[in-house]
C-alpha cells in the first residue's frame, strides 16, 4: 500500500515530456491560486450566498455576520504576526480572548472599565512575553508551547472563575459598544477594520514589521544581520496578544457577557482565515489586509453552514478541510516557484 | 623503593577508573532519557510520601499509564523522524466513536483501526507527498476528524452494543494486569524490538537526524514516514477501542486530556522534537511519571483545571529544558548581551 503511494506518480504510462508540461501547468495553477484565489473564492461564495442561500441578503443577517467576524478577525489579523514570522500559530489566542472577556466583565463589575482594561493588557503583556521567550529565546516549537500555555491559561481562568458566567450591567458603557451601530455596520466591525489598517501599517511600513516578514523568510540571515531576533519573537507574540485582547473585549461586549468556554474553536477559525487569505504558513509571505478578506471568507462560508442548519460537526470538518486544502495550494505553490 | 612498585599500579588503577568513568559518562550522554528519570524520581518521592495510596492502589495508576503511554508510543515514532501527529486525540475519539455504531465488536473493532490506519495514510500523503509542515496538516486533521466525531456520534455519547464485553473487558486478566495493561505491554515490547532491531525501525532515526542524508544513503524516505503515520495512527485508534471497552461508550470528545498528556510524555521521556533521538524505553518513563502525577493530583483531590495548568507547565516545561532548547537559550543570551554592549 505505502508501495504504491510512493511510486505511483513515476510510473504512470504517459510521455515524460507531456507529463513534465502538464505538471508544470498544474503547478503554476497553484501558485496563481495561491496568491490571487481568495479574491475569486470571495467574491463566489458571496454571489452564492446571495443567489442560493435564503435569508442571507437581509440587514439583520449580515449584521450578523459582521459581529460574529468582528472578534475572529482582530484576533486573526494580530496572529498574521506570529504566521509570517514563520512559527506556525499562537493556540493560546482561545484562553486569551476568554481571559480578556471574562476579565473586562468581572473586574470592571468590582472596579472600573478602565481598571479592567489595565489588568487585561497586563495579562495579554505575560502571555505574549511567555509564548514569546519560549520561543524566540528556547527556540522551543511554537505548536507545543502555545498548546502548553493554552491548558495552563484555561486551567487557570476555570480555576478562578469555577466555570461561572459574568453579566455586565444593561446600562453600561459595554453593552453601548456593543449594541451602537452605523447602518448595518456594529461599532466592533469598524473597530476590526481600524485594527486590521493599524496592524497592516505596522507590518508594512515599520522597521519592526520588516523584521518580523524577514525573520519569517530567512532566519539565519536576519540573524547574522545585527537583528536581535528573539525580541522579533517576543514582538510577534505580543502583538498576537493585544489583538486576542481586544478581540476578547468585543466579543464579550457583543452579548455583554463572559464565560471561560466563550472562546472556543477561535484557534482554527483565526488560522483558517489567515491562510485562507493567502498568507503562506512557511513564513515571510502575507499581509494583513489578505488575513480581512479570509475572515470575510471564512465568516460568510460559516453563515452559510449556520442558515442551512448544518450542524457543529459538519462546520468543524469544513473549516479543518479548509485548513489542509489551503495549506496543500500553498505548499504546491512553492514548489512551482522553486521556493 | 616500595613507592617505585606502587606507583605505576596506582597509575593503572587510576586509568582504569577513569576509563570506566569516561565509558559510563559517554553511555550517559548519549541517553536522553535524564529528565524523565529525575521527573520520575521527584514524582515517586513526593508521592510516597504525601499520597502512599497511589502504589497500594496500582491498578488504578497502572491504567493510567497504559492509557498515556499507549498513545505516546505511537507518537514516539512519528516524533523520531522530526514529525508531528497533533491528530492522535481525534484520531483516538473517531475510531473509539466508530466502533461504538457497530452492531458486532469484532466488526466494529476492525473498522476502527482501519480507520487508524488510513487516518495515519492521509496525514503521511500530506506531509511527504503534497509537502505540507505536519504541525499543520495535522493540526488541520485534528480539527476535520473531531468535527467528524461529532457528526458520526450525531453529538451525544455513543453507547456500545455488546456491553457485557466490555465489562469483561476491564477484568484482570492475568494477576492484577487487565487487558488494557497487556496491551499496552505488547505494544511497548514491539516497538522497541521494531526500533532497536529491525532494520525498518532503525531508518527511523536516520530520517529523523537527516533525511537528506538518510534519501542519499538509499533509504527509502516517504515509505519510512507512511509507516511512522500510520503506527501512531494505528496505536491512538487501538487506544480508543480500549477506552470505548472499558467505559462501553465513546464519548465525541474524547481525548483532549491524552493529547497533552501524551506529549508532555514523549518529549519529557528525551524524544527530541527535531528528530533523530529518543527511544520507547524514555516515553515509557515519561509516561509513567505524568500517570503517577495525574493520579496522585486526583487522589489528593486536585480539580481537573488544576491538574491540567500542571501537566501544562510540565510539557512547557519540558520542551524548554531540552537540550537543544538550552542550548539556543544560551546562544541567544549570549546574543542578546553582546549587541546590549556592542556599538
Amino acid at each position: 500500500m505505502t508501495n504504491d503511494t510512493s511510486t505511483g506518480t513515476v510510473s504512470a504510462p504517459k510521455p515524460a515530456a507531456l507529463e513534465e508540461k502538464l505538471e508544470e501547468q498544474a503547478f503554476k495553477l497553484s501558485a496563481w491560486m495561491a496568491n490571487q484565489g481568495i479574491f475569486i473564492f470571495t467574491a463566489a461564495l458571496i454571489l452564492f450566498a446571495a443567489v442560493f442561500i435564503d435569508g442571507f441578503v437581509s440587514l439583520p443577517n449580515i449584521t450578523d455576520v459582521f459581529n460574529r467576524a468582528a472578534p475572529i478577525g482582530i484576533v486573526a489579523a494580530g496572529m498574521t504576526f506570529v504566521v509570517i514570522s514563520g512559527n506556525y500559530l499562537d493556540l493560546s489566542v482561545v484562553a486569551q480572548v476568554a481571559t480578556a472577556g471574562v476579565v473586562l466583565i468581572a473586574v470592571s463589575n468590582e472596579t472600573s472599565i478602565p481598571v479592567a482594561m489595565l489588568v487585561a493588557v497586563v495579562i495579554a503583556l505575560a502571555y505574549g512575553l511567555v509564548n514569546g521567550v519560549a520561543v524566540g529565546v528556547f527556540k522551543a516549537n511554537a505548536v507545543i508551547v502555545t498548546l502548553s500555555t493554552t491548558f495552563i491559561g484555561l486551567g487557570l481562568l476555570r480555576w478562578a472563575t469555577g466555570g461561572s458566567i459574568y453579566f455586565g450591567p444593561s446600562d453600561g458603557a459595554i453593552r453601548a459598544f456593543g449594541a451602537t451601530r452605523i447602518g448595518p455596520l456594529p461599532l466592533a466591525m469598524i473597530l476590526f477594520v481600524v485594527v486590521t489598517l493599524i496592524l497592516s501599517f505596522v507590518l508594512t511600513r515599520t522597521t519592526f514589521g520588516f523584521m518580523v516578514r524577514s525573520f519569517g523568510s530567512n532566519r539565519e540571515a536576519t540573524r547574522l544581520s545585527g537583528v536581535s531576533t528573539p525580541w522579533v519573537v517576543i514582538g510577534a507574540f505580543t502583538v498576537t496578544s493585544l489583538a486576542a485582547m481586544l478581540g476578547g473585549f468585543v466579543l464579550a461586549a457583543f452579548s455583554n457577557t463572559a464565560v471561560s468556554a466563550m472562546s472556543d474553536g477561535y484557534d482554527f477559525r483565526a488560522l483558517a482565515a489567515i491562510i485562507v487569505g493567502g498568507t503562506s504558513v512557511f513564513g515571510g509571505r502575507g499581509s494583513v489586509l489578505r488575513t480581512l478578506l479570509g475572515v470575510v471568507f471564512v465568516s460568510v462560508l460559516t453563515n452559510i453552514m449556520v442558515l442551512s442548519g448544518l450542524g457543529f460537526g459538519i462546520q468543524q470538518m469544513a473549516i479543518g478541510l479548509l485548513i489542509v486544502l489551503a495549506v496543500s495550494v500553498d505548499a504546491l505553490a512553492r514548489k512551482a516557484t522553486g521556493a | 623503593m616500595t613507592d617505585t612498585q606502587t606507583q605505576p599500579q596506582h597509575a593503572e588503577t587510576d586509568d582504569a577508573r577513569s576509563d570506566l568513568i569516561s565509558r559510563v559518562r559517554t553511555i550517559l550522554g548519549r541517553r536522553t532519557e535524564g529528565r524523565a528519570v529525575a521527573l520520575l524520581s521527584v514524582v515517586v518521592v513526593i508521592t510516597a510520601i504525601t499520597e502512599p495510596i497511589v502504589f497500594t492502589s496500582y491498578e488504578v495508576t497502572l491504567g493510567r499509564i497504559a492509557l498515556i503511554g499507549l498513545v505516546a508510543l505511537g507518537l514516539t515514532a512519528v516524533i523520531l523522524m522530526g514529525e508531528l501527529d497533533l491528530a492522535v486525540a481525534s484520531t483516538l475519539a473517531v475510531s473509539g466513536v466508530i466502533m461504538a455504531s457497530f452492531e458486532s465488536i469484532t466488526i466494529g473493532i476492525l473498522a476502527a483501526l482501519g480507520t487508524g490506519l488510513l487516518i495515519g495514510v492521509v496525514n503521511a500523503f500530506f506531509v511527504i507527498v503534497v509537502g505540507i509542515n505536519s504541525f499543520i496538516a495535522t493540526l488541520g486533521m485534528l480539527f476535520f476528524l473531531r468535527g467528524a466525531a461529532f457528526v458520526i456520534s450525531g453529538e451525544a455519547p455513543v453507547r456500545l452494543a455488546n456491553v457485557d464485553a466490555g465489562i469483561a473487558f476491564g477484568r484482570p486478566l492475568i494477576g492484577p494486569l487487565s487487558p488494557r495493561m497487556l496491551i499496552f505491554i505488547a505494544a511497548f515490547v514491539m516497538l522497541h524490538i521494531f526500533l532497536t532491531r529491525v532494520r525498518a525501525g532503525r531508518e527511523f532515526y536516520a530520517v529523523g537526524g537527516n533525511r537528506e542524508a538518510a534519501h542519499d544513503a538509499g533509504i527509502p524516505v516517504t515509505r519510512r514516514v507512511f509507516t511512522g503515520f500510520m503506527i501512531s495512527g494505528f496505536v491512538a485508534s487501538l487506544a480508543g477501542v480500549i477506552n470505548t471497552l472499558e467505559r462501553t461508550a465513546a464519548d465525541p470528545t474524547a481525548g483532549s486530556a491524552v493529547l497533552l498528556a501524551s506529549f508532555a510524555a514523549a518529549i519529557i521521556g528525551g524524544v527530541l522534537l527535531n528528530g533523530g533521538r529518543g527511544s520507547v524505553f524514555g516515553t515509557l518513563l515519561g509516561a509513567s511519571s505524568l500517570g503517577l502525577l495525574q493520579v496522585a493530583l486526583t487522589l489528593s483531590g486536585v480539580q481537573v483545571d488544576v491538574q491540567n495548568i500542571v501537566i501544562g507547565s510540565v510539557l512547557l516545561l519540558a520542551v524548554i529544558t531540552d537540550p537543544s532548547s538550552l542550548r539556543a537559550a544560551a546562544g541567544s543570551m549570549r546574543a542578546l548581551v553582546r549587541s546590549r554592549s556592542g556599538p
